[in-house]
């Protein structure tokens, strides 16, 4: 599933963008850093509450490429500024984490 | 053999004499009230194999002391129906909790008993020492302090000995370095992202690389949120594996084995809310990792190793 495909049809704002043409193949949803390291898969995308700038990293390090908030959150300044370092999309959305994920699921699997 | 052990005793307790008592003590203690009959006290200390016990009143008072000694006078005089208060040693020296171990060797050079009751601030039984004791906990005390100068040593040299192979690594001829110098949460994954970086530069398989960035990660994040000092990351690429060391020079890990569990943690509650803090660090290092050694002791730091084997494609 292209990631262009997901941020279209899920509607979501790209606050830091990446590379094009991002394959996207699997998906995370936490907010305990090992837990995401432990569990998720690389070419994912991850839904998290996490909005400072060591979400960045935990991407970058298990290869997740892009990063979605839910409704009523947005990332701190340093933290867009490291995604655009590293190349990880950061993505807001106007929805609950439960509603994204279920039409990502829909989406990717 | 008994002299030995008490020599033994004596030269290593200089060592720990700032111990408390209450850190070596054996607890919860076994005891007995004034009124259990002998032939029960006989059975306690058959079945939980030890050779004295404290004698309690209500409210754990220490009242007495009643050893294997006084069953055999039972037996000579006696009768096993007889209770407790009638053939213990009543006021026995014991030791407070707080009290240092230095004052149980001072105690111990006059009277040489088995076995000291300890108390606390409200005279509450809430341990029993022995000699035993102390030897079993100095020699788990000394087996870290060893290894630990052995490493210290080797490192002051440039050299590090890896706890895995065997091997001398020179940290001069080290192929990657890092410096952890910053105590901020907000920087971990610094090191982590720059090894990753570079082992991409070095063409390292992928699958290879995303476990050494996550253990790294991992290990990073303690030496930030724990050890309270700077640390160091190391990478040295061979042949046929990759090793990554992450140092620290700080606080130590209190209880090893308790920090290898999945789910325990330390982390204060401001960094839990930053997702730190799951008490999967230590685990997560050793899934992401082929083969992983820790090295710790208390106020000296951390060394951890963590080994990858580099298979042919």
């Amino acid at each position: 599933m292209k990631l262009e495909k997901i941020i279209k049809d899920l509607n979501l704002r790209i606050i830091s963008a990446g590379s094009d043409d991002i394959e996207i193949i699997n998906g995370n949803i936490g907010d305990l850093l090992s837990e995401v390291m432990r569990t998720a898969k690389p070419d994912s995308v991850w839904i998290t509450y996490q909005t400072h700038q060591n979400i960045i990293a935990v991407a970058e390090v298990v290869g997740i490429k892009a990063i979605i908030i839910p409704y009523g959150l947005h990332y701190s300044e340093d933290t867009a500024e490291k995604a655009c370092e590293h190349g990880i999309y950061l993505l807001e959305s106007d929805e609950s984490a439960f509603a994204v994920s279920g039409k990502l699921y829909g989406l990717i699997s | 053999m008994q002299n030995d052990v008490e020599k033994l005793v004596e030269m290593l307790s200089k060592v720990f004499s700032n111990t408390k008592i209450k850190e070596i003590m054996t607890r919860p203690p076994i005891v007995v009230t004034q009124e259990t009959k002998i032939k029960y006290v006989k059975d306690i200390m058959r079945i939980k194999g030890i050779s004295g016990m404290p004698v309690i009143a209500p409210g754990f008072k220490l009242v007495g002391i009643i050893s294997i000694e006084d069953i055999i006078r039972v037996f000579e005089n006696g009768s096993f129906d007889d209770r407790v208060n009638k053939w213990m040693t009543p006021d026995p020296v014991y030791l407070k909790e707080d009290e240092m171990l230095l004052h149980f060797l001072q105690v111990n050079e006059d009277l040489k008993y088995g076995r000291y009751p300890v108390v606390n601030n409200d005279h509450k039984v809430v341990g029993v020492v022995t000699k035993l004791d102390i030897l079993s906990w100095m020699f788990k005390k000394l087996g870290y302090i060893y290894v630990h100068d052995e490493r210290r040593e080797k490192a002051l040299n440039k050299k590090y000995m890896s706890t895995i192979t065997g091997e001398l690594l020179d940290k001069e001829g080290v192929d990657f370095s890092y410096k952890i110098d910053y105590d901020s949460v907000e920087m971990i994954g610094a090191a982590a992202t720059r090894l990753k970086k570079f082992l991409k530069e070095k063409k390292i398989q992928e699958d290879i690389i995303r476990k050494i960035s996550i253990a790294t990660y991992e290990a990073e994040a303690n030496v930030v949120i724990h050890s309270s000092s700077t640390g160091n990351v190391y990478c040295w690429i061979k042949q046929d594996h990759i090793k990554v060391l992450i140092e620290d020079f700080g606080k130590g890990i209190e209880d090893l084995e308790q920090a290898m569990k999945e789910g325990f943690t330390t982390a204060p509650d401001n960094i839990k809310e930053k997702g730190f803090g799951a008490g999967m660090g230590l685990p997560n290092m050793k899934r992401f990792s082929d083969r992983m050694t820790i090295v710790s002791s208390i106020g000296k730091g951390v060394k951890v190793e963590i080994l990858y084997y580099i298979k042919e494609k």
